[in-house]
């Protein structure tokens, strides 16, 4: 592909996706709600951990109620940026819309991957400063050593990247299967069990922090929390190292769905 | 007395269909189901990591844990399955959805509600049920307590659903907001009364009625009694007549979507 072509196309993408943003800003209920939703289990944990350790109870690595409240505000902000990609495919598979978008001059993955995107950008801009203004009042300050929160912005931002992505990958399966949903929700609670959502992995029994380590999901979510311990420049190359080949793996995974199902289509009809 | 049971014939043969119509689709109504016990049992993966590691959190053991979401499960699960409409009730009203029930003989409500399952409920009601045997609550002797439990619990949040949906009659675009506002209640649910203090435990047995559908049945299992019992039973029938109400007097107000319906 020409440099011209390259740019054009990269154009038409950076349009879907900054459309995508702008509808995503306008839908302001959603946008409160999931603000809401991360204050509740910012709430909630922080509760949890005040209670936990008000009796004296070990933490992680030193960490305290403070860092705690802000490793669950950066997890949480990871997953609640990500759009449900995986039922504007299923729905386009459902009604057969996508026979309709496959003429376009766009790939079509490529399109719901814009659009996801540019909606995940606008939800990371709107959740991180909310996200961190909560877990600011909750924790009652900043964690000891604030300054790894700036190097989980982006392991963040490429995270989000890489659940999109899954989760696009989810959608796709539409076209072998009538309902995506429970294929969604295993991937889902994996994520937040395997990942260390609520829990850093430093909480989990070895065996299982062992396993987790062999899945896309620490890189994803303990990560870009772990970083909310404190400022860990080699912890966050590894990350960042992890979530570009896990990024790669599954985009390549996508590319060979994509290219299955536009054989299945093409056989079976829209 | 007529009327009621004829409600009651007709409730009958709307689950009856329901769970026909969910069978047709067998491969996606296991699907469904057996991914949702899995999705449940992932999920409690948590508690049972942190417990582990902390044995007590405010004088909760992972047993208590267990049975409050064995029955949070079970009543969120009886409601999916027995009352799934409520889930898209808002959206109903707005877009004018209720204007083929009203020209029926039937209560509109109970048809707008019961008129539609999901699946996924019977994955709920499954890890429900399965929760509360580990947890020791189907002894023969404490089974009533627990269906008790459970009814109430699912009733309440069906309830509360049906009045967080009706809000759509008065407010344009609800159906996001009121699925939030519902959600929030099964979250607050699902986690340890003595996590919540003052204006919070106020909050959960009032706006989100998460006391009602997760602490005090729960409550009721752990420790059974006749002054737990009549609460929960109070508590159920307060939010269904709530319910009732609010609904109605939308109703009043409800406008045609002006649509024709396949």
């Amino acid at each position: 592909m020409s440099g011209a072509r390259l740019a054009v196309s990269t154009q038409k993408y950076l349009a879907i996706a900054r459309a995508s943003a702008r509808r995503a800003f306008a839908e302001r209920a959603v946008l409160a709600g999931r603000v809401v939703f991360l204050g509740v289990i910012l709430f909630i944990f922080s509760r949890i951990w005040e209670t936990v350790l008000a009796r004296g109870a070990l933490t992680v690595s030193g960490a305290g109620k403070a860092e705690l409240i802000w490793y669950l505000a950066v997890t949480e902000w990871c997953v609640l940026s990500v759009p449900p990609v995986f039922l504007a495919i299923e729905s386009d598979v459902r009604s057969g819309d996508i026979a309709c978008r496959l003429v376009r001059p766009v790939s079509y993955v490529g399109a719901q991957l814009a659009e996801a995107l540019g909606e995940t950008a606008l939800r990371l801009l709107v959740l991180g400063p909310t996200g961190a203004a909560i877990a600011f009042a909750l924790a009652g300050g900043w964690p000891a050593d604030p300054w790894g929160l700036l190097l989980a912005a982006p392991l963040g931002a490429l995270a989000s990247a890489l659940a999109v992505l899954s989760t696009a990958a989810i959608g796709l399966s539409a076209f072998w299967i009538v309902d995506t949903s429970p294929i969604y929700w295993i991937w889902q609670k994996l994520a937040f069990v395997l990942g260390g959502l609520l829990l850093p992995l430093e909480l989990y029994p070895d065996w299982l922090r062992a396993l987790a380590r062999f899945s896309p999901f620490p890189a994803m979510l303990w990560g870009p929390g772990r970083m909310a311990f404190g400022f860990a420049p080699g912890a966050a190359l590894e990350t960042l190292l992890e979530l570009l080949a896990w990024s790669a793996l599954v985009a390549a995974g996508l590319a060979w769905l994509a290219n299955r199902a536009r054989l299945r289509l093409t056989v079976n009809g829209g | 007395m007529a009327r009621i049971v004829g409600t009651l014939r007709f409730l009958r043969a709307l689950v009856a269909m329901n769970l026909r119509a969910s069978l047709a689709l067998r491969g996606a109504f296991w699907l469904q189901a057996a991914f949702m016990v899995l999705n449940n049992l992932v999920f409690f993966a948590t508690w049972w990591l942190l417990f582990a590691r902390y044995p007590e959190i405010g004088g909760w053991r992972l047993h208590d844990v267990l049975t409050l979401f064995g029955v949070v499960a079970s009543g969120f699960g009886a409601s999916a399955v027995f009352a799934g409409g409520v889930r898209d009730l808002a959206r109903s009203i707005g877009e004018g959805e209720l204007d083929s029930l009203l020209v029926q003989p039937k209560p509109v409500l109970l048809h707008a509600v019961a008129s539609r399952t999901l699946a996924s409920g019977w994955g709920d009601l499954a890890t429900g049920v399965g929760m509360l045997w580990i947890a020791g609550a189907l002894a023969p002797g404490m089974l009533g307590w627990t269906a008790l439990a459970v009814a109430t619990s699912g009733t309440v949040f069906t309830a509360s659903g049906v009045i967080v949906q009706s809000l759509a009659f008065w407010i344009d675009g609800m159906e996001t907001l009121a699925r939030q506002i519902w959600e929030f209640t099964l979250t607050f649910s699902l986690y340890p009364r003595p996590l919540f203090t003052g204006e919070i435990a106020f909050l959960l047995y009032t706006l989100l009625p998460a006391g009602f559908v997760g602490f005090l049945p729960a409550e009721l299992v752990r420790a059974p009694s006749v002054p737990l019992a009549l609460a929960a039973l109070a508590a159920s029938l307060g939010w269904t007549l709530l319910a009732l109400f609010v609904f109605g007097r939308g109703l009043r107000r409800y406008a045609s979507g002006n649509r024709i319906l396949p």
